[in-house]
């Protein structure tokens, strides 16, 4: 336990030196090398953070993004995982939809955000949209290669204990897929991250993205580097809460599954 | 199982499979192997690898169909995969089901059944006690040993009391002491069960500790059984016992002359 406390301790400390070097460094380039209206000091970035976080204004439109990622997200990756799983287990389904998902996959949900106003107009839903369609490319990707990869050995030994195919497939394939599905929702929430940010930039009145192109009609752009850091803060901490969800349950897997 | 209970003997007859049929990869594995395996009997089988054992396991476990022949036991044609012959696989790790403790490995089988969750878990307990693993009964499987995960394995065949076990060179990737540890527990426990048990192994020492008959198998392809050794010698074996020792020599003698060298020149 102490060379735990030891090792986080180390890890942290090399975390900090990090981030501090990068302030430095961006406290230099602002001091010498660039006008304050363009580079903001990170003195300046804090100062309006901190009065953006007081005033309740930053919260708001962290919490409004939030709430836009979770819906498309959780819709995404409830239908990714099952047109994954049928995918994975009816060839022909597969045959039929692998094509549409290469067309599909270098379509990133930027492009689709002039599409998805005309279709769903400047409300939610289209970012709700926007959101889905680039979770649910990911998770049935991740979950057809999955359920694919269930090794025949334990297929076979799942039949010759008793299982029929019903059970072989929710008892034996859908858990031997379980890495390649968490693996694809933690690469699936960077893409959602990207998405609501697009989204937002056009046709929004609230949310990160919002802020960002707000600020960028102000001139404002110590509010777009709240809003950037903001970004990285939110998905990095998002991301990490994820991590140490998922690392018990891969623990299991890790002997014999992919890597994560 | 009532309809099952009345077989005496597994046999297979005259049985041919090819893999590919047709294709530029065609592998015509065995061509018309016959075996008769008696009820209750310890039986190996030894051959080189690419011989087709593993086929033949296959096949009696019901995982592939033969083109030609028939495999039975009993009267009763074999056709699937069925509890009355389970598989212990080498490939332990991937046998297993990982997300699943060991006891909740053991009771997997039981579980399909329907069977309530207490009587599952009364009995999985029971077998791990069995085979030693009672201790680590809320491990998960990356949490074992090479050896214990086989003791797991083992015991998620015998809870459902399969009258067949089908054993794949199960102590291979075993370290030399553990293997044959698990081949004492092995003998121990059939023994007292008496099922019928087809083990698979490439190494001749291995099959005349174990096996009541060692069948050894010609080379791939269009393999075939090509000969049989009865082993009449109580357990536990050592390979120094006389009629042992005579009956590896010959055995061994057998294996390379199929395989075509010699090793002791």
């Amino acid at each position: 336990m102490p060379n735990q406390l030891g090792h986080f301790l180390y890890r942290a400390s090399i975390a900090a030196i990090s981030i501090a070097l990068l302030i430095f460094a961006w406290a230099m380039f602002a001091r010498f090398f660039a006008y304050p209206d363009l580079v903001p000091s990170p003195w300046d970035t804090f100062d309006t953070g901190a009065q953006m976080l007081s005033n309740g204004e930053l919260l708001a439109h962290v919490g409004i993004s939030l709430e836009r990622v979770l819906i498309g997200y959780a819709t995404g990756c409830i239908s990714g995982v099952l047109i994954g799983a049928l995918m994975g287990r009816i060839r022909i389904v597969s045959q039929l939809a692998d094509p549409l998902l290469q067309l599909a996959r270098p379509i990133s949900p930027v492009a689709l955000v002039p599409l998805s106003i005309i279709w769903f107009g400047i409300g939610d839903m289209s970012r709700y949209f926007i959101i889905f369609y680039g979770v649910v490319i990911i998770m049935i990707i991740n979950t057809a290669a999955g359920v694919a990869s269930t090794p025949n050995i334990r297929l076979n030994a799942a039949r010759c204990l008793g299982a029929k195919r019903s059970q072989i497939f929710w008892r034996v394939v859908i858990p031997s897929a379980v890495p390649y599905i968490l693996t694809g929702m933690r690469v699936a929430l960077g893409f959602a991250f990207m998405g609501i940010v697009a989204a937002e930039m056009i046709a929004a009145q609230s949310g990160i993205g919002y802020l960002i192109m707000q600020s960028r009609m102000l001139l404002r752009t110590d509010i777009m580097f709240v809003g950037l850091v903001t970004l990285g803060i939110v998905g990095a901490v998002i991301d990490g809460l994820f991590k140490l969800a998922i690392d018990r349950t891969m623990k299991r897997y890790m002997e014999h599954q992919v890597n994560v | 199982m009532s309809q099952a209970a009345s077989w005496d003997a597994l046999t297979l007859e005259n049985v041919s499979l090819t893999f590919n049929a047709g294709k530029p990869n065609e592998y015509r594995a065995l061509a018309g192997t016959s075996i008769t395996i008696r009820r209750g009997e310890f039986y190996c089988l030894l051959g080189p690898s690419g011989c087709g054992k593993s086929t033949i396991l296959n096949l009696v476990a019901g995982f592939l169909r033969p083109d030609s022949g028939s495999i039975r036991m009993g009267n009763r044609e074999i056709e699937g995969a069925n509890t009355d012959r389970v598989v212990v696989f080498q490939d332990v790790t991937n046998a297993l089901l990982p997300w699943l403790r060991t006891y909740e490995n053991v009771e997997f089988g039981l579980s399909l059944q329907g069977l309530p969750r207490t009587e599952t878990t009364r009995r999985a307990m029971a077998y791990l006690e069995l085979v030693g693993l009672k201790d680590h009964a809320r491990k998960f499987p990356y949490e074992l040993s090479g050896g214990m995960k086989q003791r797991c394995q083992l015991a998620r065949a015998l809870v459902l009391e399969p009258q067949v076990l089908l054993m794949d060179e199960p102590f291979a990737a075993l370290d030399a002491i553990t293997k044959r540890i698990m081949q004492k527990e092995l003998i121990r426990i059939w023994q007292q069960y008496r099922m019928t048990v087809i083990y698979i192994t490439h190494d001749v020492g291995e099959a005349l500790l174990l096996g009541q008959k060692i069948a050894i198998m010609r080379r791939g392809p269009a393999s075939a059984v090509k000969e049989e050794f009865i082993i009449d010698q109580p357990y536990p074996r050592m390979i120094t016992d006389e009629s042992v020792a005579a009956a590896y020599v010959k055995a061994e003698a057998s294996l390379q002359a199929e395989v075509g060298v010699s090793l002791n020149a």
